[in-house]
């Protein structure tokens, strides 16, 4: 478990977002989607998720309906919305300014100032 | 989210708690399926499975409440339940809640009426279009008040002011209406200009409205009637139009009705169109009340301002008529309900916010010994970590809700109260314009009191309990802790209630000493067997004095020979009933400057007065009819008036003179006789020396009939009256006894009220004081057991319970009486009749408070004194 970080305060939602894209899902399978997509690499706690799940919805990124699993057990699935894609969208772009900008920050060497 | 949205979570989760939860709990119930489904995959036992993803999952309790604050609506919920939780507190607590919401009920109700009367009285505009717009204009002298205005007056404020966009007048006098066939009748008859109609938008519902041409010089008489008049005198007939009919013994056509309820200015049942006389066009004959209508957007400064202008440049051009005359604009209800009204107004919105304040007192005392019992929930709540705050809310909650019921209470007790109100004072000559009826602003008003009132006796109780020392209290089970500081701030309260308990009973002593002093005189007048009725005699059929007296000697034997009748006279006034005032200047005692000759008031009387009044003669004779020629000016005096003039002198044949209003002397007068003190003006703080002249003497209109009978002989004096002059009213019919209440009703109004207040008052600190010895004695319930168990005597038993009380009792009442005396001496000094207050209204007032407050600390006194030692001391 060591490779594993703990993720960042307001990362969870995006990573929601993100992972709710892709395709509908219930709450364990969008852990199960996170752990997939990020290659395991990123820590939460199971129960964590539906708070911020709850609260997505409030927000109208998120809606819920009752469906059947994989394995045959009734499950409640949560989808993107429009607001939920847009809301994405703007989240990525400011995720990737930020990555560059501290990528750049923190590769400076010596020479180049 | 949405304001929508938020709102239907919330509700939801109010109206429909379980199905939200259910919902979560099987959400997470399924992710934990769903992870023990993958493990048992992976080769763990099903059990074993289950276990690690409860594991996996974390604090599962803290998620629920987490997903249930995400879902939103929290705030509402947790107001809901507060509502909820308060609710079943209050259900809860037996005697307590109805005892605060009575105590509240009594608090807002009476607020809210007084409010109801003093907006009617004071704020309210004319209920007619554009009644905001609608003022009252009125000239003033220097150390005059407000007054009329002349017609002169009134046609250059027309032509110069521009703020009006109609300035009407009116000259109000009494109307007597006849028609053969139909016995006269007296009414207020207001003489107008032609437009005040359409100045206040109304019209007749039937016939036609004032012209112009109405009010010339020359043109026919005509006359409008009020809808009550057309209803009672003419039983609603359509063919009253163009009735030809008397008005004051003059013809006059009716031309039209007005609509129900219109009275304008003031309690109107005919207009006339105003023809100026060239009497009327005299610049220093004041007899117009004048009315302006604002144009939209002129404020009332602005109106006074301009006016102001207007009367300088007249004073300036008419120095004669116009000097030191100022013109002022002013609403109605300044004009109308101002001085003396206005300060009983206030006096009784001070005394009700005293009751008030008294009712907060005594609800919070409540409340903070009931929040004493409920220090162990409240440290329960504050250990499991229920924040400060959350812990005020709950209970500001319940001390709202509380006033919200004692409100709902309060408001029917108000109405009831406008409603008796109304009814008392509809016959007392108030403008028809104040209508004594809830509104916006009253229910405004309302609302914010109960939800300030519940802050206000919640606060204190709610910041005290909701800081308890936690580990004390949890610790001792809570018995006795936080009892002596709690007892201090109740005591104080307790202290503050009965100081102003005695502010409220003075006031209302100070009323009732008046009413009883009133009720008191002239006891030897026989007021139940004596009718009285005014009598005008109209200047056009009876020129002088002596055309007067021919007829009154006519209708002197004729009543007399009335069945029943037992003896009849005239006086200007009958006993209690007022008098006219002037100057007098004593023989040999001439005052050094004109205006400090002594005042006294005088009534003219017929021969036989003194007899059918049952006031004892006691020196010298009764008039006669050659008295009040000019050369036997005569006067009777009471023994009062002789001992002030006459001090220790024979006071028959002494002589004196009046002076008239213009400060004319006059003949000089010579005292024929003595009779017993008589009072005369009952209303008056300081009458003056009281004297009778014979009916002759002044030349006076009109007189009043004074007929002793055992039956009311009212329908035979009428028509004895009506037999010489068929067009001559009798007004103002009363049997005296009903005069007199009818001439002080407001001594009795205002007695009756206050004493209602004051004695609300005193039962609220009564019960106050009475609840935290009850409770300061239950609480030390084992301590007296022991020591009744060791054999302490009933007596120091009781005194241990009632040293508090009567401590508190005493403080309050140095407190009350300090600030007692000043309102007393307040009272006395405005001008509303009240008689200055005697040391025995003090007295009695602090006593009857003492006794109250001494019972009230007795009762629990005497139930600790008989507990029983056993059972007390296991007392839990």
């Amino acid at each position: 478990m060591g490779d594993q970080a703990q993720i960042l305060p307001g990362t969870l939602d995006v990573l929601i977002l993100k992972a709710v894209s892709l395709g509908a899902l219930h709450g364990y399978g969008i852990l199960l989607r996170i752990a997939q997509i990020s290659g395991s690499s990123l820590l939460i706690e199971q129960g964590a998720l539906y708070p911020a799940l709850f609260r997505l919805v409030r927000q109208g990124l998120l809606k819920a309906s009752w469906g059947t699993s994989e394995n045959n057990r009734r499950a409640k699935f949560y989808e993107l919305t429009a607001a939920g894609r847009k809301r994405l969208h703007s989240e990525i772009e400011g995720w990737n300014r930020l990555a560059k900008a501290m990528a750049a920050a923190l590769s400076a060497r010596q020479e180049e100032i | 989210m949405s304001l929508y949205s938020y709102l239907r979570s919330g509700a939801e989760r109010v109206f429909r708690p379980a199905a939200i939860g259910d919902e979560m709990d099987e959400e997470l119930a399924v992710h934990l399926a769903l992870r023990a489904d993958d493990l048992e995959r992976s080769g763990l036992p099903r059990a074993e499975a289950e276990r690690r993803a409860r594991i996996e999952f974390g604090a599962r309790e803290r998620y629920r409440e987490e997903c249930k604050d995400a879902k939103g609506g929290t705030s509402l919920v947790t107001v809901f339940h507060d509502l909820r939780f308060g609710l079943r507190m209050i259900r809860s607590h037996g005697w307590f809640s109805p005892a605060v919401i009575v105590t509240l009920a009594l608090g807002i109700g009476l607020n809210t009426m007084v409010f109801t009367l003093i907006n009617a009285a004071l704020f309210k505009p004319v209920p007619l279009p554009g009644g905001a717009r609608l003022v009252a204009v009125a000239s003033r002298t220097p150390g005059n008040g407000d007054d009329l205005l002349s017609y002169p007056d009134l046609v250059d404020y027309r032509a110069q002011a521009h703020s009006f966009a109609a300035l009407e007048a009116a000259s109000i006098e009494q109307g007597v209406l006849g028609e053969p066939g139909n016995p006269p009748q007296v009414y207020h008859l207001a003489r107008t200009t032609t437009g005040v109609f359409s100045m206040v938008q109304m019209h007749p519902v039937m016939g036609r409205d004032f012209l112009s041409s109405d009010s010339s010089s020359g043109a026919a008489s005509v006359v409008m009637i009020g809808y009550d008049l057309w209803q009672n005198r003419y039983a609603a007939s359509s063919a009253v139009i163009g009735r030809h009919v008397r008005v004051n013994g003059h013809p006059a056509t009716i031309i039209g009705v007005m609509p129900k309820g219109f009275k304008f200015p003031t309690a109107i049942d005919l207009w006339m169109p105003l023809v100026p006389t060239p009497d009327d066009l005299r610049r220093d004959n004041r007899e117009l009340q004048v009315f302006g209508l604002l144009k939209p957007g002129v404020q009332p400064s602005a109106a006074q301002a301009e006016l102001a202008g207007i009367a300088q440049r007249l004073a300036t051009e008419y120095p004669d008529s116009d000097k030191n005359f100022a013109a002022l604009a002013m609403s109605f209800n300044e004009r109308y309900n101002g001085g003396g009204i206005k300060t009983v107004f206030l006096l009784m919105l001070g005394s009700v916010g005293f009751v008030l304040l008294i009712a907060c007192a005594n609800v919070a005392n409540m409340m903070l010994s009931r929040g004493i019992m409920r220090q162990r929930e409240m440290s329960i709540r504050a250990a499991l970590g229920a924040s400060r705050w959350r812990v005020m809310r709950q209970l500001l909650m319940e001390s709202v809700l509380l006033s919200v019921m004692g409100g709902a209470l309060g408001l029917a007790l108000a109405a009831a109260g406008v409603r008796w109100f109304d009814l008392a004072t509809a016959d007392v000559g108030r403008p028809y314009w104040v209508q004594f009826t809830m509104d916006y602003t009253v229910f405004g008003y309302f609302a914010a009191l109960c939800i300030l009132t519940g802050l206000l006796f919640g606060t204190l109780p709610a910041w005290r309990a909701s800081r308890p020392n936690l580990n004390q209290v949890l610790q001792e089970g809570g018995r006795g802790v936080g009892y002596h500081r709690d007892g201090k701030l109740a005591g104080v309260l307790v202290v503050f209630q009965f100081a102003l308990t005695l502010v409220l009973l003075t006031g209302a002593g100070v009323f009732v000493h008046s009413l009883l002093k009133t009720l008191d005189s002239n006891r030897e007048v026989p007021s139940r067997q004596l009718m009285v009725a005014g009598l005008k005699l109209p200047e056009d059929r009876y020129k002088d004095i002596a055309a007067r007296v021919r007829f009154y000697d006519q209708l002197l034997p004729r009543l007399r020979a009335l069945p029943g009748v037992t003896s009849a006279a005239l006086a200007s006034n009958p006993p209690g009933l007022g008098s006219a005032e002037n100057p007098a200047e004593i023989e040999n005692q001439p005052a050094s400057d004109p205006a400090h000759r002594p005042v006294v008031s005088y009534v003219t009387a017929s021969p036989g007065y003194f007899e059918t009044i049952h006031l004892p003669l006691l020196l010298g004779r009764d008039f006669s009819a050659s008295d009040g020629d000019r050369n036997h000016r005569a006067a009777i005096v009471t023994r009062e008036t002789a001992q002030r003039f006459w001090p220790g002198q024979q006071a028959l044949g002494k002589r004196f003179c009046l002076f008239d209003d213009k400060g004319n002397r006059g003949d000089w007068i010579t005292v024929v006789g003595v009779v017993a003190n008589l009072e005369q003006d009952l209303t008056e703080q300081n009458p003056k020396p009281l004297l009778f002249v014979p009916i002759q003497q002044e030349d006076w209109d009109g007189t009043s009939l004074v007929v002793a009978s055992d039956a009311n002989p009212t329908a035979e004096v009428r028509g004895a009256v009506q037999s010489l002059d068929e067009d001559l009213p009798l007004h103002d019919v009363y049997i005296l006894n009903q005069a007199v209440e009818h001439q002080t009703w407001y001594l009795r109004l205002f007695s009756r009220l206050f004493m209602g207040f004051a004695l609300i008052a005193l039962v609220m600190a009564a019960v106050g004081i009475y609840a935290v010895l009850a409770q300061a004695a239950g609480r030390r319930t084992q301590e007296i057991g022991i020591r009744i168990a060791l054999g302490a005597s009933l007596r120091s038993i009781m005194l241990l319970v009632m040293r508090r009380g009567i401590r508190q009792i005493a403080i309050g009442l140095a407190l009350g009486m300090a600030a007692a005396f000043p309102v007393a001496r307040l009272m006395a000094s405005l001008p509303i009749g009240v008689s200055p207050t005697d040391p025995e209204v003090f007295i009695a007032v602090a006593t009857l408070l003492v006794l109250v407050g001494l019972v009230a600390c007795w009762l629990p006194a005497r139930r600790a004194a008989g507990l029983d030692p056993v059972r007390a001391i296991r007392y839990e």
